[in-house]
């Protein structure tokens, strides 16, 4: 009998350090409830899910979701209620070349993203100016030895329509240049990944991302303008292919949804986690 | 074979006496009872089936009409330009593009599945046959994703390789893969269709003095005919119908495909990638709406000639 | 046809008819390499590295490492709603079909209805799962919108393999059990079905293997992500099947393993469907065997 109380005693204690350990770790705001799907940016997706572990951690009883495609598919899924944060690569409360504005969604700005132009380990060539860009993914330059490379058909990867990084990138790198549909070598991918996978897995092939999906051996970054894509380069106002990321929401955003913004927006999220991600944290943009 | 003789003997009524009245009114009422409503439950589940069927045409067509308030009947199924972000709807290059599609696939897949229905009904002795077939069920059971991925990763290296392309992605690439995948399904139903050839055609046949290769054919393949082409349609339904697996390894670029190795897209690709770029009510998912109904015409226009066929072969024999 | 005229163009038509032979079972053997090799390849490649803690573990999205369990969580749960759902249906549209159906019109239409059903590519069944559980409904990408979706897939095929199991039954045994007095119904039950049961389990089989690797409805019905923790039997959770996750991390590919994460889910994938054949036709072929001898 004394046995029994003594473990319960001690199983009440214990529960009561547990969960006092959890709210200290949970804050006052552990009462937090609710589902988060968000859709949208590749370009943005490896920072939402990293925020989007992090941001569990703290609050359990918070499920999210999340998935990408390209950029437009964010404001849209937003507009048709499959989610609730719509990731875009530009401003989608407004109008943007191509682009009307989502009516009654507002932006909210959460990373700075940089983009860069990526090639196939086999090209050897490191750096590309603006004109040269401009001549590859118009179809005028299709042979690596015209801008200093071997001789060898240039296979061109470019997003399809919708993506923010061919947004950015086509407004940015090529100065406002075409991209245009030839019958060979040429492709169109869906997202951040595709682009990966293509460019790595193509000998020859240029493609463009943002700077948090290089990594490996089989894709290297070339520098524009003989400028290198790095974070430095863009916060010091060298680098210029960059854009801001925005998390869209139906109107103002409000209880878990607004927690796992703000989240995203603090200090703390945006000094660490999302630096290590090669983002660029937006108060560091003047 | 044993049968359950079970209280059913009571439903005879009056002759087998011993029984209580009362209890067998009320073992007959629930018998009666039972049988009338699983009856109407098995009628319900059919028309459930219809139902559904009606749900597809109703929602999908209900969504695909509305693209004709946009763009011209002419435009849509003549114009090989879509460039949806200019409001340029040409789905031709589309249908063009399922249609040498399939029309690729069938080149390739007809022949060795329906040489390997020969093999397994006319050639192959009884013991290979029953070893071919659960072996052809293998092919069935892999999934289209996992055909996609190996199409990705083993054979447009391989294609690469052996053309020089930069990327090797397109009609050859897709085409090689739904072979693979509706080949089981073209060689098992053709095997079926020359089995179910009469035997005396054969001996017939075979006293004449013809050889093997004589017999199959001058007798037993003209006499299958029908059943090898509705094999053949089935397939198509299943090449046309196919989504993931050829997204995979076909480009989806939307460009008509001038040559085995031009990146380009088909129906079923593009409405896959581009539906969730586009609003519910717009012009771009109305017209991809129309490409999933055109789909469905198309499958129930091969349907019915499978049915034709059917009832042709069946008034025949 | 006498021995004198046996001329050279008999000489060649045997020999044709040899080489062609030869050529027939040069086919087999290539179309039988061809699968072998295909099966070895997708296991041989993702098979070695399967570790429990691989099917376990939730999914990582940068680091390596990561997991599959969710997805195959999903996969079957997923699997088994549609499965519920479609099994009472499809088999009993295949009963009505085989037994009730009488030679008419109204039973022709609903012939035409079931092969129209089952030639619709899984695609627009997708379309359709979106246009009811995201459009009209607005709950977004669930697995119950998923599971229902699939099950639309499976009806037809349910249908057609229990109508062709219940036409395969003697007439005889039928025919026995009207003599005794048994009413339609318990016909039905007490002798077709128990008789046909091998043929529709091996269709249940063969739909739900299919069902299991089908990734084009749950794409647009399920959406390309889980909820994120294990054992979410949640309906209106986010329902990435394992099928789906091989496409995803194939082309969000972030973490450094996708390539392996990749080729185990589609060692996985293709084992599973394997098993599912296995398991219950292994029996029902013992099974067979003994009843024909």
């Amino acid at each position: 009998m004394k046995l029994f109380k003594k473990l319960s005693l001690l199983t009440v204690a214990s529960a009561l350090l547990l969960s006092s350990a959890i709210a200290g770790t949970a804050g006052a705001k552990d009462t937090l409830k609710g589902k988060i799907t968000i859709n949208g940016s590749t370009a943005l997706l490896p920072l939402t899910l990293q925020a989007g572990k992090e941001f569990q951690k703290l609050h359990p009883k918070v499920k999210i979701s999340a998935s990408g495609k390209g950029s437009v598919t964010g404001p849209q899924a937003v507009k048709k209620g499959i989610a609730d944060i719509g990731a875009c690569d530009w401003d989608a409360s407004v109008d943007v070349p191509g682009f009307k504005a989502f009516d009654g969604q507002v932006a909210n700005k959460v990373a700075v993203i940089p983009f860069a132009t990526i090639v196939n380990k086999s090209v050897k060539v490191d750096n590309l100016t603006t004109e040269q860009l401009k001549g590859i993914y118009s179809g005028k330059i299709t042979n690596w030895k015209d801008v200093g490379g071997e001789d060898e058909d240039i296979v061109v990867i470019t997003r399809s329509f919708g993506s923010g990084t061919r947004v950015n990138y086509q407004a940015k790198a090529l100065g406002g240049g075409d991209i245009v549909k030839k019958e060979k070598n040429y492709k169109e991918v869906g997202s951040s990944g595709d682009m990966k996978t293509a460019v790595a897995t193509t000998p020859n092939s240029i493609g463009y991302i943002d700077l948090t999906y290089i990594s490996g051996s089989d894709i290297k970054a070339v520098k524009h303008d003989g400028v290198a894509a790095t974070t430095e380069n863009v916060i010091n106002g060298k680098y210029k292919i960059w854009s801001y990321g925005y998390y869209m929401t139906k109107g103002e955003p409000t209880g878990a949804t607004k927690a796992f913004i703000e989240y995203v927006q603090s200090k703390k999220f945006q000094e660490s986690s999302l630096k290590k991600l090669k983002f660029i944290p937006i108060s560091a943009m003047k | 074979m044993s049968m359950p003789v079970h209280q059913a003997g009571n439903l005879e009524g009056a002759d087998s006496a011993p029984m209580p009245n009362r209890r067998r009114t009320r073992r007959f009422n629930k018998a009666f009872f039972l049988n009338k409503l699983f009856k109407n439950y098995f009628l319900f589940s059919i028309l459930t089936l219809c139902a559904v069927l009606a749900l597809v045409i109703f929602f999908i067509g209900r969504t695909a009409i509305l693209v004709f308030g946009d763009v011209s009947p002419a435009e849509f199924f003549f114009s090989l330009d879509w460039t949806p972000e200019e409001g340029r709807f040409g789905a031709a290059l589309f249908i063009l593009n399922t249609l040498s599609l399939t029309l690729l696939t069938l080149i390739m897949a007809v022949p060795i599945s329906v040489g390997l229905a020969i093999l397994m009904a006319e050639i192959a002795p009884k013991w290979m046959k029953k070893a071919i077939r659960p072996v052809l069920d293998l092919l069935v059971g892999i999934p289209s994703i996992v055909y996609g991925y190996l199409g990705l990763t083993v054979l447009l290296p391989f294609l690469r390789e052996l053309s020089g392309e930069g990327l090797g992605d397109g009609l050859l690439a897709a085409a090689i893969v739904l072979t693979i995948m509706i080949l089981p399904t073209i060689s098992r139903i053709s095997d079926d269709a020359i089995g179910a050839v009469p035997k005396k055609y054969r001996e017939a046949a075979y006293a004449l003095g013809s050889t093997r290769l004589q017999v199959i054919f001058r007798v037993v393949l003209p006499a299958a005919g029908r059943g090898i082409v509705a094999a053949v349609i089935l397939g198509m339904t299943r090449a046309i119908g196919e989504t993931m697996a050829v997204v995979m390894v076909i480009g989806n670029t939307p460009q008509l495909a001038k040559t085995l190795f031009t990146p380009s897209s088909v129906l079923t690709s593009n409405i896959v990638m581009q539906i969730s770029n586009v609003e519910f009510d717009s012009a771009w998912n109305y017209a991809l709406h129309m490409m999933a109904f055109l789909l469905l015409l198309i499958s129930f226009a091969l349907i019915l000639v499978i049915r034709y066929l059917g009832r042709k072969g069946g008034a025949e024999s | 046809m006498n021995r004198f005229s046996a001329s050279r163009k008999q000489i060649r038509a045997l020999r044709l008819d040899r080489i062609a032979t030869a050529c027939f079972y040069g086919l087999g053997a290539l179309v039988l390499l061809l699968i072998f090799w295909l099966l070895f390849t997708i296991l041989g490649k993702g098979l070695p590295g399967i570790t429990l803690s691989f099917l376990t573990k939730l999914p990582e999205e940068i680091d390596p490492g990561g997991g599959i369990g969710p997805m195959l969580f999903n996969s079957f749960y997923v699997l088994i709603l549609s499965l519920i759902i479609s099994i009472p249906i499809g088999v009993g549209a295949g009963i009505y079909m085989a037994e009730y159906a009488p030679k008419n019109r109204f039973t022709e239409v609903l012939r035409i209805c079931v092969e129209s059903l089952s030639s619709v590519p899984s695609i627009v069944f997708g379309l359709l799962g979106l246009a009811i559980f995201a459009e009209l409904l607005g709950i977004g990408l669930t697995i119950l919108g998923g599971a229902v979706s699939l099950a639309f897939l499976n009806l037809p095929m349910l249908a057609r393999v229990t109508e062709e199991a219940v036409r395969a039954v003697p007439d005889d045994l039928r025919n026995a059990s009207y003599a005794l007095g048994a009413t339609k119904f318990e016909v039905i039950r007490s002798v077709v079905l128990p008789v046909a049961m091998d043929g529709i389990v091996t269709g249940i089989c063969l739909v739900a293997g299919r069902a299991f690797g089908e990734s084009a409805v749950i794409i647009l019905t399920a959406g390309l992500s889980t909820s994120g923790e294990m054992w979410d039997f949640n309906l209106f959770s986010p329902g990435e099947t394992l099928a789906v996750h091989l496409w995803y991390v194939n082309s969000e590919a972030i973490v450094e393993d996708a390539r392996q994460i990749a080729d185990k889910s589609a060692a996985v994938l293709v084992f599973v469907v394997l098993l599912i054949n296995l398991l219950f036709r292994v029996p029902l072929w013992f099974n067979n065997r003994k009843l024909k001898r």
